[in-house]
């Protein structure tokens, strides 16, 4: 225990805070397996789209009186495997087709979202929704929470030669024996998973910067696709507990009005991007030859 | 007594149409026959409009739904409408029920009296705890002012609304009695709350609410609340450390679920507190007695009353 003897008092004993933990771990690892073969694919734009169109899905949920990770993880798919083939007739126009997508998520989501506030009586939904209200987890969040993680970890290990082989060169998979259309299917659904448990966390519009920043990070302190999945797991896992842990000592330091989690994570994000890899880009990074 | 209770069906997206209802409701007003109108923003104020005008008045309640947040409100057009015909609305006010103010704002009336229940009781804005109606002193103001107003506009029935308002004045008389009774009997008692809505009358009961401040805040304006108070609210029922558990009925989410899952399971009787007066069946002052006979059922049987309902 003299390890943790750090944490403040009560953190780990906190049922809240035990549930936001598991839920932002798993988060922070399939955002960063999914984040990274994003990444190398070039849709960090269709990934944000993704999660609107899963907003929409959690609102849904919500109004239905379901959870809204099954709501999340719902829109998730149908967005993602909407854009999935639209792609294939018009591939140059793929910015366009997520953006139509971002446009459609949002609106569904204002207009759910509404009706939510206005006809009953959850008015905080709207911030849950978008914005993610990591503390206030129901207790049985934890299983399909932990299922969600298992399968995108076991699609990552099953197919992670294709997977990378898909995102950096197609036609060589393809030539291989491979397909590029079912490795991009199963890309999509560890992001739909990815989106989902990262909107349970820090909500579904700012679950793009869980699935992006970490990656972003470790891909400029990396140049190897495995190595740098396993960087991007790291660095969200700190900047996931990390703002978890800052969000729970806020409590001290505003007088009782704690800072919502999702700022606290995303805050620790993005300074991990400006300040690491300056530091230890070139320690990490092998320099290019010639 | 006439009182006209609408159930608060709200349509996204009308807005517009509230604007044009706005913008044609004058004309409507000349062409209706002269009964004197009141509205009532939230129906326990309507409740006591109508106590007080009897006959000589038709009363209309706006907000009376308890499955919904009165926090959270959307003014649709007939709500619109209503207002701008209105001779006499009675609102909260403290930011309750602000669509009011706008939709008054934009029907521009000489005839219509607003009685602004802020006003009346001389609260500043920054007044924390908007739920009026559970402060003991506040409906007999109400009455008073609403008693007045009729007897300016309707002075041949002067009579009768004198007698109303002194019947009204006899059964807040015997409220007051019974919360000072509660209190001799039950000094210092401690509750948990969900969020502030019976506070006035917990402050009156000279109960004391355990449950932190930042927490009922955050439940009323449906912010997250941090771990930290979410624990000390647990370890108030863990421990028994309250002999009541005021639980709001009209806002609800999985965390109030699980405050009233824990209380259960403590064996911490619960007592259902309103944002809107519960119907059917009863009026202002028999809502308020229930209430607190149920508290003291809480405190001396230990038994729950969750949700009020009215005798017969």
């Amino acid at each position: 225990m003299t390890l943790l003897s750090f944490l403040p008092a009560g953190f780990l004993d906190s049922g809240p805070v035990q549930r936001a933990l598991v839920t932002g771990a798993v988060a922070a690892v399939i955002s960063a397996i999914a984040g990274v073969l994003t990444l190398i694919r070039g849709q960090s734009f269709a990934g944000h789209a993704l999660t609107d169109v899963s907003a929409a899905g959690g609102a849904a949920a919500v109004l239905f009186g379901a959870g809204p990770l099954a709501g999340f993880l719902a829109g998730a798919l149908v967005g993602g495997f909407g854009m999935e083939t639209v792609e294939l007739r018009r591939r140059s126009e793929r910015d366009l087709v997520a953006g139509i997508m971002l446009g459609l998520g949002l609106g569904v989501s204002a207009l759910i979202l509404g009706r939510i506030v206005s006809s009953g009586s959850n008015g905080g939904a709207p911030v849950t929704i978008l914005f993610g209200s990591l503390f206030i987890l129901p207790p049985g969040v934890i299983l399909p929470v932990s299922i969600c993680g298992a399968v995108a970890v076991v699609l990552a290990a099953l197919f992670t030669r294709p997977l990378l082989l898909a995102a950096l060169d197609p036609d060589l998979l393809t030539v291989q024996g491979g397909s590029p259309r079912l490795m991009r299917l199963v890309h999509l659904t560890m992001l739909a998973l990815a989106v989902a448990v990262s909107s349970l966390t820090v909500g579904a519009i700012l679950s793009t910067a869980f699935l992006i920043g970490p990656a972003a990070t470790a891909t400029r302190l990396s140049a190897r696709p495995g190595r740098t999945m396993a960087l991007a797991a790291i660095l969200g896992l700190i900047a996931g507990w990390g703002g978890i842990l800052m969000s729970y000592k806020s409590y001290d330091w505003t007088d009782g009005h704690a800072w919502p989690v999702s700022f606290c994570i995303v805050a620790l994000i993005v300074a991990a991007h400006l300040l690491l890899p300056p530091v230890f880009g070139r320690l990490l990074k092998p320099r290019q030859k010639g | 007594m006439c009182l006209l209770s609408r159930d608060t069906f709200i349509s996204g997206g009308l807005a517009p149409l509230a604007v044009f209802m706005m913008l044609v409701a004058p004309s409507a007003q000349a062409a209706s026959p002269k009964t004197f109108s009141i509205v009532g923003v939230e129906n326990e104020y309507a409740n006591v409009a109508a106590q007080i005008g009897g006959r000589y008045v038709h009363v209309t309640a706006i907000e009376s739904d308890p499955n919904t947040d009165p926090h959270s409100f959307e003014a649709s057009p007939t709500i619109a409408r209503d207002l701008a015909r209105a001779d006499l609305v009675i609102e909260n006010g403290l930011g309750y029920d602000d669509w009011a103010d706008k939709l008054l704002a934009a029907t521009k009336s000489q005839d219509r009296k607003v009685i602004k229940v802020q006003t009346l009781l001389g609260l500043p804005d920054d007044t924390p705890n908007p739920h009026l109606w559970y402060k003991a002193d506040t409906m007999l103001k109400v009455a008073m002012a609403v008693e007045k107003r009729l007897a300016e506009k309707m002075p041949a029935h002067q009579a009768v609304f004198e007698k109303n308002f002194a019947q009204f004045q006899a059964a807040m008389a015997t409220w007051s009695g019974a919360i000072s009774a509660f209190s001799k009997a039950h000094p210092n008692l401690p509750v948990a709350v969900t969020e502030p809505v019976a506070d006035y009358l917990l402050q009156a009961l000279g109960a004391n609410i355990e449950t932190p401040g930042a927490l009922e805040m955050a439940a009323m304006n449906d912010t997250d609340p941090s771990p930290q108070d979410i624990a000390k609210e647990n370890a108030l029922f863990d421990g028994h450390k309250v002999k009541v558990f005021l639980y709001n009925q009209q806002v609800t989410d999985a965390l109030t679920d699980n405050f009233l899952a824990r209380a259960k399971k403590n064996g911490i009787p619960v007592v259902g507190v309103y944002e809107t007066m519960p119907t059917p069946g009863f009026n202002y002052q028999s809502w308020m007695m229930a209430e607190l006979a149920a508290i003291e059922a809480a405190v001396t049987k230990g038994q729950s009353t969750e949700r009020l309902v009215a005798a017969k």
